[in-house]
C-alpha cells in the first residue's frame, strides 16, 4: 500500500517494552514503533516506515545491486537515443523526452 | 447525500481553496457589493483627500501561537505589511485589534508583543491605535486572535496587478516554499515530528522595494502566497487575469526538511502556506534583472525562476513534471489533509 | 531523501518508458492494484508517456475508497457522540457518508482529530482518562500490524478507554474477484508493494499459476513502477506468468513475519463488503474474540446501519476497473472533490480525484471550472 517511507534509525528505546526507535527521514525526526524489526535493526540501518511503525528494513546490499542494473539499462538507453539524433540530424528537441546529459538526480535544492 | 454545502462554516472554508472563494463570493461579496471589493486584491485602493492609499486588513489565529521561527505577532504584523506591498504600496501606519482569552498568560502575551514591536520598527511603520477584549475562557482558541490593518502610501508607476498578468510573463519567487505550513504541522500535537523546519515570516518591503528600483513597471503581479500555497495564489492569479500558467516542478526551491515533511505526511508543497515568500509575474524582458534584484538581498538569495504565463489552457495552472509528463495544479477544495495511502 | 529520491531519476525513468515501448510487440493491459501507485502514475503522467504500448487499468486499491458505506455511518455516529474523541488516518475525513462526513460532523460540534499513528491515538486516551476515545482502524495489511499493535498494547496497559472501528480489507481476495468477472481485460498485475513488504508474495504464487497472469510486486516511485511494468510486459512477451519481485528493498518472500503474527493474535479473517464491489468472502478482518472488550461496534451497541447511495456514482465500475473516471457522465458535473458523490473522488489515491486533480489536460474535462 501506500505511504511507506524510507528513514535512518538513529537510535533505540524501550518504551515499557516495546522496542521504539528515532528515525530520521531526510532531516526530519520522528519516533517510531520498531516492534517487527526489533531483532534485524542497529542504529544506522534504514527501515521502511508506514503509520510510525517499521514495517521492514531496507535491503540496502539489494537496492544498490538493482539500481546499478538500472542505471546501466538508462546509459546504454541514451546512447541508442544519441546514435538516433545523430542519424535523424535533429537538434533541440522540445521536452523531458529529450535531454540525455542531464543530471541523474532529483534531489530538490536544499 | 453528503455534500460540502451545508448549513454551516467548516474549517475548509478557511483553507484558502475552493471554499474559501465560495465562501466570499456566495456570502460576503453580494452584500458589500462595491467595484473595489470586486477586484478582490491583497490591498484595496482607495481615494482619500489629498490622493489614493492603499489599505489592507487581515486576521490571524495560529495554532501554536508560538512556533519554531516566530509567532502569531510576527505573522499579524508581516502579514499586513506584505499585503500592502504586493499592491506596490509603502506601508505607513498600522492599527491592531486584539482577542485575549481569559486565562493568556501575561509571559506568552509579552513575548508576542515584543515581537510585534521588533517587527514594527524594522519595517519602518508606527502602531497607531488599537483594541483590545477578553473573552471567557474557552472562546478565543489557543488564546489569542489578532487583526492588524495597514495603510500605505501608492508609488506612482508601480502597480503590479492581479489582471496585468501576461502571456509572456515569466514567474518568481522570492525564496524555498512551503516552511511556513511544515513549520506549524511539525509543531502540532498528535503528528509531532523533530525537525529543524522554522517559519519563513518575514517583511517583503525592501525586496519589493528592490523590485520597484531595478525594473518598476515590468513587475505585473506580485503575491505573497499564504494559505493555500504557491498553487492557490497562482490559480487565482490565473483566473483573474483569464491565463494560463506553467510551472516547472524541477525548479521550485523545496527545502531537504520540508521535502521530506511533506513526503511523511502525504502533503504536497506546492499547497502549503508561506509567510515570507513573494511571487511574482514580470515581463519576459526584466526577468533576469528581476531576478538578480531578488537575489542581491538574503530574503531573496535562493530566488529562482519557476514558470511562465502561456496563451494555452487559460484560467488553468498546469506543471511540467521531471519526467516531461504534465499535471493539472487546480485549486483544493479545502485544507490539505496528512494522508496513509 | 535516500532510498527515495533516485527512484524519481528522470533518466532512468525515461530509459524505462524507452524498453517498455521497444519490448511490447502488441498492447498490453496491466492493473495496478494500490492507490499510491494510480496516483503516481496519474500525478507523473505514466500513462500518457507510455502511449499505446500499455493500458493501465486501476485497481480498487484505496482502503478508503472500498470502506462500507455502513462503517462510515458508523464513523459518524460514534463521532457525534459528547463522550467520544474520534480519531482517524487525516484521509476519511471527508469520505462522504449517507448524509454527510467527518468534516462536518466536526462542524457539527462533534471532536474528530486526525493523527499519524494509531499509537497517537491510543496516547490520547491515555491523557483524556475522562473522555472514550475511538480509532477508526481501516487499511489495507500494510496497516494492520499497526492497529493491531494499537489493540495489543491497550489490551496489555489497561487503557479501558479506548476502542477500535474495524474496517480492514484484504488484497488478493480482491484480485481474484477482478480476474473472475467474465469481462475481464487484465492481464498482469503489479502487486501492492508495501502490503507485500509485511505479507511476502507467498499468497500469490496459486493466483498467478490458476489465472495465467504475472504477478510484479512492485514499489510507488516513477522508476519502481516503470520497471514493474517493465518486468510485466517482459513475461506477457515471453509467455510466462509468475510472481516477481521488483521492490527488493522492501520485500521478501516471508515478509515480515512478526507483524503478520501479532495481525494474526489480534484479528480475524471474515467476509467483508466492499463499498462499489460487494461482498467478497474472507476479504476483510475483525477483532478475535479476546479483544472484544475493544470493539468500538460492540462497545457503543452499533447495530446494523441503514445506507443509502447517490444513483448517479459509478464508484463500483471505476474500482473494478470497468469505466475509466473520466467515463461516468457525474465527472467534474455532478461529482467533483469539493462536491464528492462517492469515495474515489475524495481521496487524493482514489482513481477519480486522481484524473481530476491531475489528468483533465488529457481527458478533455480541462474547460469545466468551478
Amino acid at each position: 500500500m501506500c505511504l511507506g517511507i524510507p528513514g535512518r534509525v538513529v537510535e533505540r528505546r524501550n518504551d515499557r517494552g516495546l522496542p521504539m526507535g528515532m528515525v530520521d527521514f531526510g532531516g526530519v525526526k520522528r519516533e517510531c514503533c520498531l516492534a517487527y524489526v526489533a531483532d534485524e535493526v542497529l542504529p544506522g540501518d534504514y527501515v521502511v516506515v508506514h503509520v510510525g511503525f517499521a514495517i521492514a528494513k531496507v535491503a540496502e546490499e539489494e537496492a544498490r545491486r538493482t539500481f546499478e542494473v538500472l542505471r546501466e539499462m538508462s546509459q546504454l538507453e541514451e546512447l541508442d537515443w544519441m546514435r538516433e539524433v545523430a542519424d535523424q540530424g535533429l537538434s533541440g528537441l522540445e521536452g523531458g523526452a529529450a535531454r540525455p546529459a542531464e543530471a541523474a538526480t532529483s534531489e530538490p535544492a536544499p | 447525500m453528503p455534500l460540502s454545502d451545508t448549513l454551516r462554516v467548516q474549517l475548509g472554508h478557511g483553507s484558502g481553496g475552493k471554499l474559501s472563494a465560495q465562501l466570499l463570493r456566495d456570502r460576503f461579496l453580494p452584500r458589500f457589493d462595491n467595484p473595489i471589493l470586486a477586484r478582490l486584491t491583497d490591498a484595496a485602493v482607495v481615494s482619500v483627500a489629498g490622493g489614493e492609499v492603499a489599505i489592507s486588513t487581515d486576521t490571524f489565529v495560529v495554532s501554536p501561537l508560538e512556533f519554531p521561527g516566530g509567532n502569531i505577532g510576527a505573522l499579524a504584523v508581516h502579514g499586513t505589511l506584505n499585503d500592502l506591498a504586493m499592491m506596490g504600496a509603502r506601508p505607513r501606519h498600522l492599527a491592531a485589534g486584539f482577542v485575549l482569552e481569559e486565562g493568556l498568560g501575561f509571559d506568552l502575551l509579552d513575548r508576542i508583543i515584543a515581537t510585534m514591536a521588533d517587527a514594527v520598527r524594522e519595517a519602518g511603520v508606527a502602531l497607531v491605535t488599537g483594541d483590545t477584549k477578553v473573552v471567557e475562557r474557552g472562546k478565543a482558541g489557543d488564546g489569542l486572535f489578532i487583526t492588524t490593518t495597514g495603510i500605505g502610501d501608492l508609488e506612482p508607476g508601480f502597480r503590479p496587478s492581479p489582471d496585468r498578468a501576461a502571456v509572456g510573463d515569466l514567474v518568481l519567487v522570492s525564496g524555498p516554499i512551503a516552511r511556513h505550513g511544515m513549520a506549524i504541522m511539525a509543531a502540532r500535537e498528535g503528528l509531532g515530528f523533530e525537525t529543524t523546519i522554522e517559519s519563513d515570516t518575514a517583511c517583503l518591503v525592501p525586496l519589493v522595494e528592490r523590485l520597484r528600483e531595478r525594473v518598476g513597471e515590468s513587475v505585473h503581479v506580485l503575491r505573497d502566497p499564504t494559505r493555500g500555497g504557491l498553487a492557490s495564489a497562482l490559480n487565482e492569479i490565473a483566473q483573474v487575469a483569464g491565463v494560463g500558467v506553467v510551472l516547472d516542478e524541477r525548479a521550485l526551491p523545496v527545502p531537504g526538511p520540508v521535502f521530506a515533511a511533506c513526503e511523511i505526511l502525504g502533503l504536497d508543497p506546492l499547497y502549503v502556506a508561506n509567510e515570507g515568500v513573494l511571487v511574482a509575474l514580470v515581463d519576459a524582458k526584466a526577468a533576469e534583472a528581476a531576478l538578480g534584484a531578488l537575489q542581491g538581498h538574503p530574503l531573496g538569495a535562493e530566488a529562482a525562476l519557476v514558470g511562465k504565463v502561456v496563451r494555452d489552457h487559460p484560467r488553468m495552472v498546469v506543471m511540467r513534471t521531471g519526467l516531461g509528463g504534465s499535471r493539472v495544479v487546480d485549486l483544493l477544495p479545502g485544507d490539505q489533509l496528512p494522508r496513509i495511502c | 531523501m535516500k532510498y527515495l529520491s533516485e527512484y524519481r531519476d528522470p533518466a532512468v525513468a525515461r530509459a524505462l518508458i524507452q524498453r517498455i515501448k521497444t519490448s511490447a510487440t502488441r498492447p498490453w493491459t496491466l492493473m495496478e492494484v494500490c492507490g499510491g501507485q494510480t496516483h503516481t502514475i496519474v500525478r507523473q503522467g505514466l500513462d500518457e508517456l507510455l502511449g499505446d504500448a500499455v493500458e493501465m487499468i486501476h485497481g480498487p486499491g484505496c482502503p478508503v475508497c472500498v470502506t462500507p458505506l455502513e462503517q462510515i455511518d458508523k464513523a459518524l455516529a460514534l463521532a457525534a457522540r459528547p463522550d467520544v474523541i474520534f480519531t482517524s488516518f487525516g484521509d476519511m475525513l471527508r469520505v462522504p457518508g449517507s448524509e454527510c462526513d467527518l468534516q462536518q460532523i466536526r462542524s457539527r460540534g462533534g471532536t474528530v482529530r486526525v493523527v499519524y499513528s494509531p499509537l497517537d491515538a491510543l496516547e490520547l486516551a491515555t491523557r483524556n482518562p475522562d473522555k472514550q476515545v475511538v480509532f477508526f482502524a481501516v487499511g489495507f495489511e500494510t496497516t494492520a500490524p499497526a492497529n493491531a499493535m494499537a489493540v495489543w498494547r491497550a489490551k496489555e496497559l489497561g487503557v479501558g478507554n479506548f476502542s477500535v472501528l474495524v474496517s480492514h480489507v484484504t488484497v488478493p481476495p480482491a484480485m481474484t474477484a477482478i480476474l473472475d468477472a467474465p469481462d475481464n481485460r487484465v492481464q498482469g498485475f503489479l502487486a501492492a508493494g508495501h502490503v507485500c513488504t509485511v505479507m511476502g508474495w507467498k499468497e500469490y504464487e496459486p493466483i498467478a499459476a490458476r489465472y495465467k497472469v504475472p504477478i510484479i510486486v512492485t514499489g510507488f516511485e516513477p522508476v519502481d513502477i516503470l520497471e514493474g511494468m517493465l518486468l510485466c510486459v517482459l513475461q506477457l512477451e515471453q509467455g510466462r506468468h509468475e510472481v516477481e519481485n521488483q521492490y527488493v528493498r522492501s520485500v521478501r518472500r516471508e515478509g515480515t513475519r512478526p507483524a503478520r503474527e501479532l495481525v494474526e493474535r489480534v484479528f480475524t479473517l471474515v467476509d467483508r463488503k466492499w463499498r462499489g464491489i460487494g461482498e467478497i468472502p474472507r476479504s476483510g478482518l475483525a477483532l478475535r474474540a479476546e479483544f472484544a472488550d475493544f470493539d468500538a461496534e460492540l462497545r457503543f451497541g452499533l447495530g446494523d446501519m441503514h445506507v443509502s447511495e447517490p444513483a448517479e456514482c459509478m464508484a463500483g465500475d471505476v474500482l473494478r476497473g470497468k469505466i475509466k473516471p473520466h467515463q461516468c457522465p457525474a465527472f467534474g458535473t455532478l461529482c467533483t472533490p469539493e462536491r464528492p458523490l462517492g469515495a474515489p473522488m475524495v481521496s487524493s489515491e482514489g482513481a477519480c480525484a486522481a484524473y481530476y486533480n491531475y489528468g483533465r489536460l488529457r481527458t478533455g474535462a480541462g474547460a469545466a471550472r468551478a
